[in-house]
């Protein structure tokens, strides 16, 4: 993984057209900025695994349990 | 032209589709990143849930039912790039359908994924999970909390 070092209101450029900017350190908190094209997703990470968590228990569901 | 297929299932047995019934989700499930061509079955004649049978594995099927059915009110933003990814424009037929979850032998457990549903462009048949970032739209949405007190043990 690269590691950079950046201070509030700096950023880092990915490609050709995201860029990240740190906004705000408060304690354990960091405020982030993104600008990226339409066309690319932006998520924090939880949502993605408890999707992806949710997905594999609905995979079980069997037919004999479904409501008439 | 019809060209016809078959795959052997652990929930129906054997299926008859045919290729241009396909949904083509392009990236899989989250979790199921290989699975991307599905068929969708109707559950019951005038049952409102279907499957989302892969026709890669026999054993892999996802409950759905349809957007509106449990919340009339459901109307997840969906956003512009992946309506354009799925080539949908305004007049575009598309299905809105939610995953369901049943733990096993627990009908009345029922919840809806209201925060991963797929999209589907009916015309072209492509689809995706669309990830909906919105407090309303929890991953687990239990369906019958209202009802739960008053309900006799099944």
């Amino acid at each position: 993984m690269l590691v950079l070092t950046r201070k509030v209101n700096q950023s880092i450029v990915i490609g050709d057209g995201i860029e990240v900017v740190v906004l705000e350190v408060r304690g354990e908190q960091v405020r982030i900025g993104i600008k990226a094209p339409r066309d690319v997703a932006v998520h924090r990470k939880e949502i993605y695994e408890q999707i992806l968590e949710e997905n594999v228990s609905a995979a079980g569901t069997d037919v004999g349990d479904v409501p008439e | 032209m019809m060209i016809s297929d078959m795959i052997e299932t652990t929930r129906f047995g054997a299926v008859d589709f045919s290729v241009e019934d396909v949904v083509t989700l392009n990236e899989g499930l989250l979790g199921f990143p290989d699975q991307t061509r599905f068929v969708v079955i109707q559950h019951k004649e005038g049952s409102p849930f279907s499957w989302l049978q892969s026709v890669e594995s026999g054993e892999l099927a996802f409950l759905v039912v349809d957007q509106g059915h449990y919340m009339k009110d459901y109307a997840p933003e969906m956003p512009s790039d992946i309506a354009s990814e799925l080539e949908i424009d305004e007049e575009s037929p598309r299905l809105v359908y939610t995953i369901v979850t049943i733990p096993k032998g627990q009908p009345n457990e029922m919840t809806l994924n209201l925060a991963g549903p797929i999209l589907i462009n009916v015309a072209n048949r492509r689809a995706k999970q669309v990830v909906v970032e919105d407090k309303r739209y929890p991953i687990r949405y239990k369906v019958f909390s209202e009802e739960k007190q008053g309900q006799p043990a099944a």
